[in-house]
């Protein structure tokens, strides 16, 4: 079997070939950078958050009525709400906050050393008005300092802060700053990182006060800690509990931390998963071009493969030329492929996060082809070697 | 027509024939087309133009007024109520309105259990700048603060059961209102008027209030806002009005370049003396994007969407080029009756004539299966990306291109095997 007697045959069939080149390529493209894709996707879903998100649930609220939305009734309502949310089965602890983490964007500050702006500065920090339990309902650890009192008064000027790991070494390169000064308080404790906000300065810097809501323009959250496997139950009773407590209440959600996280990456899981769905097809049409190519090829060359086999061709050898005509194919087109692939690489980072090709992926997606188009090509092949010799004579 | 069925029988028997290799053709086409069109449905709505005879009249002015150097390429995307009245204090616009959308909450007495409504605080203007469509009654006469709103014809059915409520009352957060007019059941999508914090694919608000009485009830805007000083943002009928409390959209209508002209020097000369008064030291960086160009302005266009559709693009040409390969098989298999016919007399305009018919039933097919492979992919997209739901209907000009795409990939599919087919040495086909 000759490499030179391959291409001459492929060349023969030069529209044909032509056409099943360009769909291999093409497939290979889009195979590739799905690929990426969904892994990118795995990767970001699947990258610490420093919370228990099975088993944590956030129900974002907002009172229908102005005056539960102020100060002492606001603070009376918030009372009665975690109360209830306490006693249901399964509630290890509950909490309120301005927000709940895991968002793409809300209430933001920017924070820096008292003195030091310039240096220190940065922007779009979560600012989050806590509840005492806030910790315990989160599952951070305390790293320094001490968890502060709460802070009453609606005031937003300087009052004890707790900031994230992340954050204080961002601002003062170690984590044992308590009683530094910040622009928006005092620092009290350091608490280990959790997912603040995805468009923020950085998605583990945060800085909380334990204090009265400040506002709830935009509504706020309550959090909560249940016992593990009861997440579910917990979360189909809550919106009753709540309204049982007061019914002028609008509930904007109601999910557990991981629809949460979810939710955060809802764009890039929805096109990780079409552009699966569509390399998926890909490969399928591409399997139906190889196999209707060798198929007809066979069809069409029943007395070639009569006289090879009349002058002495195996049905092994007949079966793995055919075989090796299509992995040809495959290989010119893979080759081709990843050519495509990184155009299409590039257009696509044009419009959205994409990473750059690496060198193992095309190995993956070429083996993945590449097995795909063998199991396609595998039944005509096999219909090749019972083309009998004596087919041979009626060229005659 | 005697002549054309005459074709089609001949096509269907030919179809008959191989039956298998055509189904396969016709779907990988279907497939193909169905996967394209679902996502050409969103990128087509959320591109088009809701106002195309005035969407270049309508601009979004942009200025850094705010009280340090800002940084950025861009100045801050929403604007103080005191840099507003600035702005509208120019009479160079035929029309201007600044607006905000914001949460309330709508009752009738208060025995009902409040219903959440999106309102959109805004002024006089704004009706008659995005054409809103009045049902009944009339937008109020001025800018100044009343205790009247502007509902939505769905929000008036759902609370009066019927539309025509001009005149009566309703409670909104525990205040008496009563509706001076109703918009006809209105959707402007993609709403531009909103576009700066990508907000522009969700529905239409159901409620307006001016926007001097939803600052006097201290309504934070529900989507965008930010303090730049030591505003208290719960005061904001009163430091909300003074200090830099940005949440406000600001749109004017400039119907001629000279109109428009005159509006960048009207800013640039805002900008300088603001400048010479110290409460503007950043250096001046006006903009005037125009409705038609906002959302890429704000860079609020979906990037999923367009990335989708580069990859259907694609999937659509490896589906072509696969229903080529498939249909030059199948039309080299009936190469001998091809040349039979020619031999026995048939033009090859004849031959044309009948690669015509095998287009036109190819596409009708095509279509058919097409449609539902569409709205099974647009369902899913639906699933995966709700925010894009509202886009996802068809209308008469989109499914008139799918039937042309269609027709044009009917043809691209067998048009070369056609000619391969009936073009070859007569004499050696018929031998074969």
């Amino acid at each position: 079997m000759s490499l030179r007697l391959l291409f001459k045959t492929l060349f023969r069939r030069k529209m044909v070939t032509g056409l099943l080149l360009v769909q291999l390529a093409l497939t290979l493209a889009l195979l590739l950078n799905s690929l990426l894709l969904a892994n990118q996707t795995r990767q970001q879903l699947n990258a610490p958050t420093g919370l228990d998100l099975a088993n944590s649930i956030t129900v974002h609220v907002r009172p229908t009525t102005k005056q539960l939305r102020q100060y002492p009734a606001l603070g009376d309502l918030l009372a009665r709400q975690l109360q209830a949310l306490r006693e249901v089965p399964g509630v290890v602890a509950a909490a309120y906050a301005n927000q709940p983490p895991l968002r793409q964007g809300g209430n933001q500050g920017n924070i820096f050393k008292v003195g030091a702006e310039e240096q220190t500065n940065i922007p779009k920090v979560p600012n989050y008005f806590v509840s005492a339990d806030f910790m315990q309902t989160l599952g951070l650890t305390l790293l320094a300092g001490s968890w502060p009192q709460h802070h009453s008064g609606t005031t937003e000027g300087a009052r004890p802060l707790v900031i994230t790991e992340s954050l204080a070494r961002q601002l003062f390169n170690e984590v044992d700053v308590v009683g530094e000064q910040l622009n928006h308080g005092t620092v009290a404790a350091v608490v280990s990182d959790f997912y603040g906000h995805r468009g923020g300065g950085g998605i583990m810097y945060n800085y909380l006060s334990v204090a009265d809501l400040y506002s709830v323009d935009w509504g706020y959250t309550l959090l909560l800690r249940v016992a593990p496997g009861q997440a579910e139950r917990v979360r189909s009773q809550l919106d009753a509990v709540l309204r049982q407590v007061d019914s002028n209440l609008e509930i904007y959600y109601n999910r557990t931390f991981t629809e949460q996280h979810r939710y955060l990456f809802e764009t890039e899981f929805g096109l990780a998963v079409l552009l699966s769905l569509l390399s998926g097809l890909m490969l399928m049409v591409s399997m139906v071009s190889s196999y209707s190519n060798a198929h007809f090829h066979v069809l069409k060359s029943q007395q070639e493969i009569g006289i090879k086999r009349a002058l002495g061709a195996s049905k092994q050898l007949i079966f793995i030329e055919l075989l090796s005509e299509n992995w040809l194919t495959s290989g010119i087109g893979c080759l081709l492929g990843v050519l495509c692939a990184v155009g299409l690489n590039q257009a696509l980072a044009l419009v959205i996060s994409i990473p750059v090709i690496s060198l193992w992926l095309p190995v993956i997606a070429m083996l993945v082809l590449l097995g795909c188009v063998t199991l396609a090509t595998w039944y005509p092949a096999r219909l090749a070697t019972l083309v009998s010799p004596a087919t041979a004579t009626k060229t005659l | 027509m005697e002549q054309f069925l005459y074709y089609l029988k001949a096509s269907l028997i030919s179809i008959r024939r191989a039956p298998l290799p055509y189904l396969i053709t016709v779907l990988i086409l279907s497939l193909g087309l169905g996967m394209f069109f679902a996502n050409a449905t969103f990128y087509y709505q959320l591109n088009r133009d809701p106002l195309p005879h005035k969407s270049a009249q309508l601009f979004f002015p942009q200025m850094n007024l705010v009280p340090f150097v800002a940084g950025g390429s861009k100045p801050i995307q929403v604007l103080s109520y005191s840099n507003v009245q600035k702005l509208a204090a120019s009479s160079i616009p035929t029309a201007q309105a600044a607006m905000y959308s914001t949460d309330s909450y709508v009752r009738l007495d208060a025995s009902q259990p409040a219903l959440p409504v999106k309102l959109r605080a805004t002024q006089r203007d704004f009706f008659s700048m995005f054409d809103v469509p009045l049902l009944h009654g009339a937008i109020w006469p001025d800018n100044s603060a009343r205790d009247e709103v502007v509902i939505g014809q769905l929000l008036a059915e759902k609370l009066f059961g019927h539309s025509d409520v001009v005149g009566k009352t309703l409670l909104i957060d525990d205040r008496i209102f009563t509706i001076s007019a109703v918009v006809v059941r209105w959707q402007m999508l993609p709403r531009l008027y909103d576009a700066n914090n990508r907000n522009h694919t969700s529905e239409t608000e159901q409620l307006f209030m001016p926007l001097e009485t939803a600052y006097d009830m201290n309504y934070m805007s529900a989507t965008m806002s930010r303090t730049l000083d030591d505003t208290d943002y719960r005061q904001l009928s009163t430091q909300g009005r003074t200090g830099a409390l940005h949440q406000l959209q600001f749109w004017v209508q400039l119907d001629t370049p000279a109109q428009q002209q005159a509006y960048r020097d009207f800013m640039l000369q805002l900008a300088q003396s603001e400048k010479a008064a110290g409460r503007h030291p950043s250096a001046v960086n006006n903009q005037l994007p125009a409705m038609r160009d906002i959302v890429q302005y704000f860079a609020a266009d979906s990037g999923d969407i367009k990335a989708y559709a580069l990859v259907t693009l694609l999937f659509l040409l490896v589906c072509l080029f696969n229903a080529s390969h498939l249909s030059l098989n199948r039309y080299l298999s009936n190469q001998y009756e091809f040349s039979l016919r020619r031999a026995l007399g048939a033009s090859r305009w004849q031959l044309q004539q009948q690669m015509w018919v095998d287009v036109l039933l190819l596409t009708a097919i095509t279509v058919l299966l097409s449609l539902p492979i569409a709205l099974a992919g647009i369902s899913l997209m639906n699933y995966l990306w709700p925010d894009h739901v509202l886009f996802s209907q068809w209308d008469l000009s989109l499914l008139l291109t799918l039937v042309l795409l269609a027709l044009g990939c009917s043809y691209v599919v067998t048009l070369y095997p056609a000619i391969r087919a009936s073009f070859g040495g007569l004499n050696q086909q018929l031998k074969e």
